[in-house]
C-alpha cells in the first residue's frame, strides 16, 4: 500500500523528471543551450503554446478533444489586428479573445447538445475556421499601412520584472485557472464529467453545460494565444498556428492527463509544453536534420500515449 | 507423495487445489487454501466480498498467478499463465458480465475463436456461414434455445446471452466449468432453465464451481459447499449438512437476524407521481418496493422519478407544490437522491471517496467561487463514520473499494445532503451478506428518521424483509400490490409477480 503510493507519486513526477533530464543532457552537449538568448527564446515560444495547452487540458479533463485551436489562434490574431487598426488596442484584444470564445462555443454546443463526436466536430471547425481566416484577410498578413500600434508590438518584446512580457500571460492564467480547477464547484464538476459522465449526471451535475464551457474556455485561450502571436509577429498572420493543436495535445498527454478524461493537472501540461519546446530547441542546437526532428517528436508523442495507457492499466 | 500413489487410493479429482496462497501488497487474499471438486459435482463457493472467492476463481482461470501452492486439473499439475491457457486446459469461466460483441450475430458470438472456414475459388479463405449457422443452431437447440442465430446478439435477453456463453463453453469440451453469480439478473423461469442445463452437464461428468450470493440456490443446487472467510477455508460441507443460517454464520462469523418487523403507519406524503394510473406515492417513514425482474420497467420507473428518464415526470412534492422533473438537478432540488442499479453509474470510479461524497454537495459548502475545505472534510469524515466505509481513507480511489463499500459511498452522497426521499435500484445487487445487512439497516434507519424510500429489486426476499408495501411490476405495468399488514413474504411476492393483470 505504502510502496504503491510512493511509486505512483514518483510516476506523477515523470514529466518533470523528463524535462530536467532533457535540459541537463542538452546543456552537457552544447553550451549554447544555457545562453540567456536561448533560454529567453524557449520561454517565449513556450508561453504561447502553454496558453493553448492549458485550454486543451480543460477540454481533455472534461472528456473531450479539440483540434481547432491552431486555426482559432490564427483567426483571433488576424481579427485582433484588424480591429486594432480601426478601433484601438483594447478593442482589438477583446475582439480577438471573443472570436476564440465564439469558436469554442460553436464546438461546445455541437458536441454537448447535438452529441456529435468531438474529434469530428473540431476537425470540421479546424478546416472551417482556417477557411474563414483566409476569407477575412484575403490571404495576406494584417499589418496596416504603418504596422500595428507600437504599444501592442512592444508588448511582444518588452520585459517586465526580468521576464519577457508574454511569459507573464501563462503564469497569471495558470495560477487563476488552477484555482478554478481545484477549489471551485465548477472545476470539480469538470473532473467528474470527464471521469464518469453518467455518474456525474445522476449526481445533478449539468454535464452538457460543463462540457460546452470547457470548449468555450479552450477557444478563448486559443484566442489569447492568437493575440500573443500577433504581438510577437507584429501582424496578424493567416497561416499562423498550424500544427499547434498537435503540439498542444502531445504536451497535455506528456503532462500526464488521461485521454479518456477525468485526470490531469494544468501545470503538468505546461511542463509537457516545455518538454516539446526544449526537445525541438535542443535538436536544433545539435544541428539535427529537421526531418529527423519530426521523427523524434513523433516518437515522443507515442511514448507519452503508451505511458498513459500503462498508467491506466495499473 | 507421487501422483501414482494418490491415484491408487481414490479417483482423480477434477480440481485439486493445495495450500494456495496469493497476496496483493500487504493483504493476503488467499491463505493456504485447499479446495477440491470432483467430476460430476456442483461445488458451491460462498463468502463475503473480499473473502477470496474471486481471487481463487481468477487463479483457476489464468487471470492471476498464485504465489505458492499447487493446482491439479484431472490429475495433471497446471500453472495457467493466461485465460487462454486455462481454456486450453479445460477450465472455462462464465463471468458475471458476459463479454459479447453486440453487433455480431448470435452464431458469430458463439463460434468466435473457432469460426468454420472454407476456401472461396479454392484459395481465398472465408468464413463458412452456412456451416457456422447450422452448428450454432444445433448447439442452442440442445439448450432449449430456439432463436434465429443470424440475428445480432443484442436482440437476446441477458438470460439467453448467458445460454449462448454456456453453449460456447460446451463447444470447448471443458472439464471444469465455473459460473460467477450466474443468476443475479435472471427471473425464476430462467433460473430453472439454467439449473436444468447445469444438471445435464453434471450428469455428463463436468465439474461445476458455482458462486452465488443467493444462499437458497446453493442449498437447493450444490452437492458440496466451501465457505471462505478472510482468504481461508472456514468449512466444507456435504449436501444436506448446510442450511442458509449455517452458511451466513460461517461466512460472517455471526448469527443472522431477520429484519422483518411490525406493519408501520405511513407518514405524510413526500413525493407523488402525477399520472392517470399506477401513480407511485412515497410517504415519510415508509418503504415502498417495486418487485420486477430485468426488463420489467421497474428500473425505468425509478430513474424517471429522478428526472433521468426518457420523458419528464410530473410530481407533487411534500409541500403540495407541483413540479416537472426534467433532469436529475430538478429531483435533487426536491430533496430526492438516487442509488442507481449499476454502481458505475453512481460513482466516478477514478476519483476519491471524498470527491464522490462531495459531488452533489459542492454548492452547499461555500460559494460558487470557493469550496470550504474545512466544512467539506468534516462532512466527509462524518459520513464515512456514519456509513462505516472501509478503509477509512477519504483520498483512496473509489474504484478500489469493494462493492459493498462503494454502495455505502453512494448512500453517503445523498445522506450528506439530508435528502428526504431515497430512490434505490437493486441496492444490494452483487454485494456480500454483511454489506447487504448494513445497507438494509441504513435504509431502515433512514425511514425511522422520517425519510421515504422507494426500492426496486429483483431479489424478492430482500423486498419482503425491507418494505412496508410492494408493487409487482411486469412489462412496464403494475400488476399487483402486497402490504405488510396482509402478510408479506417472498412467496406472496412471487405469486403477485406471476399473476397477469
Amino acid at each position: 500500500m505504502v510502496s504503491g503510493s510512493v511509486s505512483s507519486r514518483l510516476l506523477g513526477q515523470i514529466p518533470l523528471l523528463t524535462l530536467l533530464v532533457l535540459c541537463a543532457a542538452t546543456a552537457l552537449m552544447t553550451d549554447r543551450f544555457l545562453s540567456p538568448v536561448n533560454l529567453n527564446n524557449i520561454l517565449v515560444q513556450s508561453s504561447i503554446m502553454a496558453v493553448i495547452a492549458i485550454g486543451m487540458t480543460f477540454v481533455i479533463i472534461g472528456g473531450g478533444f479539440d483540434l481547432s485551436v491552431g486555426s482559432t489562434a490564427a483567426l483571433s490574431g488576424c481579427v485582433a489586428a484588424m480591429v486594432m487598426l480601426k478601433a484601438g488596442i483594447v478593442a482589438g484584444v477583446v475582439a480577438g479573445i471573443a472570436v476564440g470564445a465564439l469558436v469554442g462555443l460553436l464546438n461546445g454546443l455541437v458536441i454537448a447538445y447535438l452529441k456529435v463526436n468531438p474529434f469530428i466536430t473540431t476537425l470540421g471547425t479546424m478546416v472551417l475556421v482556417r477557411g474563414l481566416v483566409f476569407l477575412v484577410t484575403g490571404g495576406a498578413p494584417v499589418e496596416g499601412d504603418h504596422g500595428l500600434p507600437s504599444t501592442f508590438v512592444g508588448f511582444g518584446s518588452t520585459r517586465f520584472l526580468g521576464l519577457h512580457a508574454l511569459v507573464w500571460v501563462p503564469i497569471v492564467l495558470l495560477a487563476l485557472l488552477s484555482w478554478v480547477m481545484h477549489a471551485t464547484p465548477f472545476g470539480r464538476h469538470i473532473y467528474a464529467t470527464g471521469g464518469g459522465r453518467e455518474a456525474a449526471y445522476l449526481s445533478g451535475v449539468p454535464v452538457a453545460r460543463i462540457t460546452a464551457s470547457t470548449y468555450v474556455i479552450c477557444g478563448a485561450l486559443a484566442g489569447v494565444a492568437g493575440v500573443m502571436l500577433a504581438a510577437r509577429l507584429q501582424s496578424g498572420q493567416p497561416t499562423a498556428g498550424e500544427f499547434y493543436e498537435l503540439t498542444a495535445i502531445a504536451a497535455v498527454v506528456l503532462g500526464g492527463a488521461a485521454l479518456h478524461g477525468g485526470e490531469g493537472t494544468l501545470y503538468k501540461s505546461v511542463i509537457g509544453v516545455f518538454i516539446m519546446i526544449v526537445l525541438g530547441n535542443s535538436l536544433n542546437l545539435l544541428n539535427v536534420d529537421s526531418y529527423w526532428q519530426r521523427v523524434a517528436i513523433g516518437v515522443v508523442i507515442i511514448a507519452a500515449a503508451a505511458a498513459d495507457s500503462l498508467r491506466s492499466r495499473r | 507423495m507421487g501422483p501414482e500413489s494418490r491415484s491408487t487410493q481414490r479417483p482423480v479429482e477434477a480440481v485439486l487445489v493445495r495450500s494456495l496462497t496469493k497476496a496483493f501488497g500487504a493483504t493476503r487474499a488467499l491463505d493456504q487454501v485447499d479446495f477440491t471438486v470432483s467430476s460430476g459435482e456442483i461445488h458451491a463457493l460462498v463468502g463475503e466480498n473480499g473473502a477470496g472467492k474471486s481471487t481463487l476463481i481468477r487463479i483457476l482461470s489464468g487471470i492471476h498467478q498464485a504465489d505458492s501452492g499447487t493446482i491439479e486439473i484431472a490429475g495433471r499439475s497446471v500453472d495457467f499463465r493466461s485465460p487462454r491457457e486455462a481454456i486450453a486446459g479445460g477450465v472455462v469461466t462464465i463471468p458475471q458480465e458476459l463479454r459479447m460483441v453486440p453487433a455480431l450475430s448470435i452464431a458469430e458470438n458463439l463460434m468466435l475463436g473457432s469460426l468454420p472456414m472454407k476456401r472461396r475459388l479454392g484459395v481465398l479463405p472465408a468464413v463458412d456461414r452456412q456451416r457456422m449457422n447450422a452448428e450454432a443452431r444445433e448447439q442452442l437447440v440442445q439448450l432449449n434455445l430456439d432463436v434465429d442465430v443470424r440475428q445480432p446478439i443484442r436482440t437476446l435477453s441477458f438470460a439467453e446471452q448467458q445460454l449462448v456463453a454456456i453453449a460456447k463453453a460446451l463447444r470447448r469440451q471443458c472439464s471444469v466449468f465455473i459460473l460467477d453469480e450466474p443468476t443475479a439478473a435472471l427471473e425464476s423461469r430462467e433460473i430453472d432453465r439454467l439449473f436444468a442445463v447445469l444438471g445435464r452437464m453434471k450428469a455428463a461428468g463436468t465439474a461445476i464451481i458455482y458462486i452465488s450470493h443467493r444462499l437458497d440456490e446453493i442449498v437447493a443446487l450444490a452437492d458440496r459447499c466451501t465457505v471462505l472467510r478472510d482468504g481461508r477455508v472456514v468449512t466444507v460441507s456435504e449436501r444436506g449438512r448446510f442450511a442458509i443460517g449455517d452458511l451466513i454464520e460461517a461466512m460472517t462469523g455471526r448469527v443472522a437476524a431477520d429484519q422483518a418487523g411490525e406493519p408501520r403507519v405511513p407518514g405524510p406524503e413526500l413525493l407523488a407521481e402525477e399520472s392517470a394510473q399506477d401513480a407511485i406515492q412515497i410517504h415519510a417513514g415508509h418503504t415502498l418496493g417495486i418487485a420486477g425482474l430485468l426488463g420489467s420497467g421497474a428500473d425505468a420507473k425509478v430513474r424517471g422519478l429522478f428526472g433521468a428518464g426518457s420523458t419528464p415526470v410530473a410530481v407533487r412534492a411534500a409541500s403540495g407544490s407541483h413540479s416537472l422533473l426534467r433532469q436529475p438537478g430538478d429531483a435533487i432540488a426536491q430533496g430526492i437522491g438516487l442509488v442507481p442499479g449499476t454502481r458505475a453509474l453512481g460513482l466516478v470510479m477514478n476519483q476519491s471517496v471524498r470527491d464522490n461524497i462531495l459531488l452533489p454537495n459542492l454548492f452547499h459548502l461555500g460559494s460558487i467561487f470557493r469550496i470550504d475545505r474545512i466544512r467539506a472534510d468534516a462532512l466527509v469524515n462524518e459520513m464515512m463514520d456514519l456509513m462505516d466505509i472501509r478503509p477509512r481513507r477519504p483520498d483512496v480511489r473509489v474504484g478500489s473499494l469493494s462493492g459493498g463499500n462503494q454502495q455505502k459511498v453512494i448512500l453517503a452522497k445523498w445522506l450528506a445532503r439530508r435528502v428526504s426521499v431515497l430512490l434505490l435500484d437493486e441496492p444490494t445487487h452483487g454485494i456480500d451478506i454483511a454489506a447487504k445487512m448494513h445497507v438494509h439497516a441504513l435504509i431502515q434507519r433512514f425511514t425511522q428518521a422520517g425519510g421515504g424510500v422507494l426500492v426496486s429489486s429483483s431479489d424478492l426476499g430482500e423486498l419482503a424483509r425491507l418494505c412496508d408495501s410492494v408493487l409487482a411490476m411486469r412489462q412496464q405495468q403494475i400488476v399487483g400490490r402486497v402490504e405488510r399488514a396482509d402478510g408479506m413474504s417472498e412467496a406472496r411476492l412471487r405469486a403477485a409477480l406471476e399473476r397477469t393483470r
